[in-house]
């Protein structure tokens, strides 16, 4: 192998390397704007709603003998809406429905709103739909962001109430 | 790619050419990623993933050196697994018995990117979450967890230490299937190698070494639920689909991801020659077969077998598993008595085309090319290359070597032999069983009668005509003051090499 192939391979070699190094270091940023972040998130069990209705004559026939019976009851969790406004405006509105096939998981509720950095109102409410023995929660507050943070609004359980929380707690 | 070979054949030689041993590199790379993870591994603290993390870059013995090392070793393997995937793919090796290596090799491509992407969340920085919450997005989407997986990643709780437990779990669980996955990837190929060429295992590791050494990776900020990530540093080979995926839904990605998926599982199919193109599986006639099981040895897909003779003959005979068989040929340059090969591609039916080629136009004091149709600068699919005249043959292996003593004893000057380099040959082991039956007495060899400075075996590429053209001219030079060979009016080689197949009477003794 002549000197010239031999350096111009050790050339190639030493570029191939420099730019799998390279690679592996491209700066990138997920979140490339430096806006702030209000997320919504939580979970929540909501109350079993039960609807019972009797099996007519002809249902019943078609199931076999041990299936039969006079009544058929669903069962599924109470389905909730979220509204969200800020600084008077609403934002948001979702309806949250049970996880699970038969909608009979616990509720998840995960809304992100992208914020321009400063002080904001924010104002939530998180009610069932239709008739509940459950009370709505609701969050109103004021929220000071900077460029980049994140402000959570979750559920604490041990006092039944939509919290606030804007930096990382245990 | 073709052009890409040549290039790096002028560069590092046929013997050192990395795109002809890619998939031997990202192997021996994988090796080297395993071996530095287990350093790593004896560092790392499931309850404290950033800091045990950093502790290893900047405070254990040679830490941040193995940890860059690793980084690197792995990078480099996506590399050398893509070029080995583009290369089987452009050169259609994807179908028939090598459907199978086709297949595993998607699945160890797809075990590769879950071992990085887990190796990376072991870090938990930005990079690690950004993964991390993509991953549980596109996970959401499906229909099998009663709790969302991103919520894990919200800020709401603290991130359990069953998530880095189970990530570590997979991360040194998968390696183990990777190996798995592996032998299966190698199982139809008969002497898979394993390990590339030392000077360029050596040069690889030096070089990935000292990029270590040199230019070691530092710790990203840390992932933290309540802090949008900046600009920092992402690794493009393994987090190449961030800003593609990130903006769509995630029914979508998962759209393309499985239609992209599943074009390249199709690929054996989608590939494969039509009944009419595809060539036909080797057939052996049974009545020549000697048992000498040279065939059996030679087949580089193990698609013949051994087996008992019902002709009472006291010897086995081989036999071809068509499925198996990918009708490469090699066995018709393996058998002596030219007893198996594809249908029209046996010894004898070189032998006849020979003979055709040689009373269309005399050969006496001329220098005859044979070359491979595949490669071999591309003039095994020319009747003439610089005035000589070319004999084609569909790979370098088929050749018999009864075709070039009946080429010299013909009154060649010299018989120049053009195959592809060794790692490149597209039926794996031509060109080296080739040199081997021309130089070194493998069976079915060149007779000592030949005078072998008449013959000359050189290795080029596709796009390599140079260097077929200096190997012409110095062949030429070479054989010019060796006296004229008187040749014969027809020289009957094929019983000459045949090995009589004994009579039923005679075996019996």
């Amino acid at each position: 192998m002549s000197r010239v192939r031999w350096i111009g391979g050790w050339l190639l070699g030493i570029v191939a390397t420099g730019a799998i190094v390279g690679l592996s270091r491209v700066p990138y940023a997920v979140s490339p704007t430096d806006h702030a972040e209000l997320r919504f998130a939580w979970r929540y069990r909501s109350v079993s709603l039960e609807q019972c209705r009797p099996l007519t004559e002809e249902e019943n026939a078609a199931l076999p003998a041990h299936m039969r019976q006079d009544e058929i009851c669903e069962r599924r969790l109470q389905p909730w809406r979220l509204t969200i406004w800020v600084d008077g405006v609403q934002v948001a509105e979702d309806t949250v429905r049970a996880r699970g096939a038969r909608e009979d998981r616990p509720l998840y509720v995960f809304r992100k709103l992208t914020l321009a950095p400063g002080t904001h109102a924010v104002r939530a409410i998180f009610a069932p739909i239709g008739p509940s023995e459950q009370r709505m929660l609701s969050l109103e507050s004021g929220v000071s962001l900077d460029a980049r943070q994140v402000a959570l609004v979750t559920y604490d359980p041990d006092t039944d109430r939509l919290v606030l929380r804007d930096v990382a707690s245990p | 790619l073709a052009v890409a070979d040549a290039w790096m054949n002028r560069l590092y030689s046929w013997r050192y050419n990395p795109l002809y041993h890619s998939g031997v590199v990202a192997a021996s790379l994988l090796a080297i990623v395993m071996v530095t993870g287990v350093y790593l591994l004896l560092f790392y603290r499931i309850g404290s993933p950033y800091d045990s993390v950093a502790a290893i870059t900047e405070r254990i013995w040679f830490g941040q050196w193995i940890r860059s090392f690793h980084r690197y070793a792995s990078d480099a393997a996506v590399v050398a697994t893509m070029l080995h995937l583009v290369r089987m793919w452009l050169q259609r090796r994807t179908w028939g018995s090598r459907a199978l290596a086709w297949l595993s090799g998607m699945v160890l491509l797809f075990l590769i990117f879950v071992c990085g992407w887990t190796g990376y969340v072991m870090v938990w920085d930005v990079q690690a979450e950004a993964l991390a919450r993509e991953g549980a997005r596109w996970l959401d989407a499906l229909p099998l967890f009663s709790e969302p997986i991103g919520r894990a990643f919200d800020g709401e709780r603290t991130l359990p230490g069953a998530f880095f437990f189970l990530n570590l779990f997979a991360h040194v669980a998968l390696p183990v299937g990777l190996g798995l996955v592996f032998w299966i990837h190698v199982a139809r190929v008969a002497r898979p190698v394993l390990v590339p060429p030392r000077p360029l295992l050596l040069a690889t590791v030096g070089l990935l070494g000292a990029a270590s050494l040199l230019v070691p990776i530092a710790m990203a900020p840390e992932a933290d639920p309540f802090r949008l990530p900046g600009p920092a540093p992402f690794d493009v080979f393994f987090s190449f689909f961030l800003p593609l995926t990130t903006p769509l839904p995630a029914w979508a990605v998962w759209a393309i991801g499985l239609t992209g998926g599943g074009l390249l599982l199709a690929v054996p199919t989608i590939m494969r020659p039509s009944s009419r193109r595809r060539p036909l599986p080797s057939v052996v006639d049974e009545r020549s077969c000697t048992g000498c099981e040279q065939c059996w040895i030679d087949c580089p897909y193990d698609a013949i077998q051994m087996v008992e003779r019902t002709d009472g003959r006291p010897y086995l005979v081989a036999r071809v598993d068509p499925d198996l068989c990918t009708g490469c040929g090699i066995c018709t340059g393996s058998c002596a008595p030219m007893g198996v090969g594809p249908p029209g591609r046996t010894g004898s039916d070189q032998l006849n085309a020979v003979r055709a080629f040689v009373a269309d136009r005399p050969v006496h004091r001329e220098v005859v090319i044979i070359a491979c149709s595949r490669g071999a600068g591309g003039i095994g699919a020319q009747p003439e290359f610089d005035d000589a005249r070319v004999f084609p043959v569909t790979c370098s292996g088929n050749l018999h070597t009864s075709t070039v003593e009946f080429l010299v004893r013909s009154g060649a000057a010299g018989v120049l032999i053009v195959s592809c380099p060794p790692r490149d040959c597209w039926n794996r082991e031509g060109p080296l069983w080739l040199e081997q039956r021309l130089y070194h007495d493998r069976e079915a060899e060149l007779k000592p009668r030949v005078d072998r400075r008449r013959i000359r075996l050189v290795f080029a590429a596709e796009q390599e005509r140079s260097v077929v053209g200096a190997a012409l001219a110095a062949f030429r030079a070479d054989v010019a003051p060796l006296d004229a060979v008187a040749a014969e009016a027809s020289p009957d080689v094929e019983q000459d090499c045949k090995t009589p197949a004994p009579s039923v009477a005679e075996a019996r003794g």
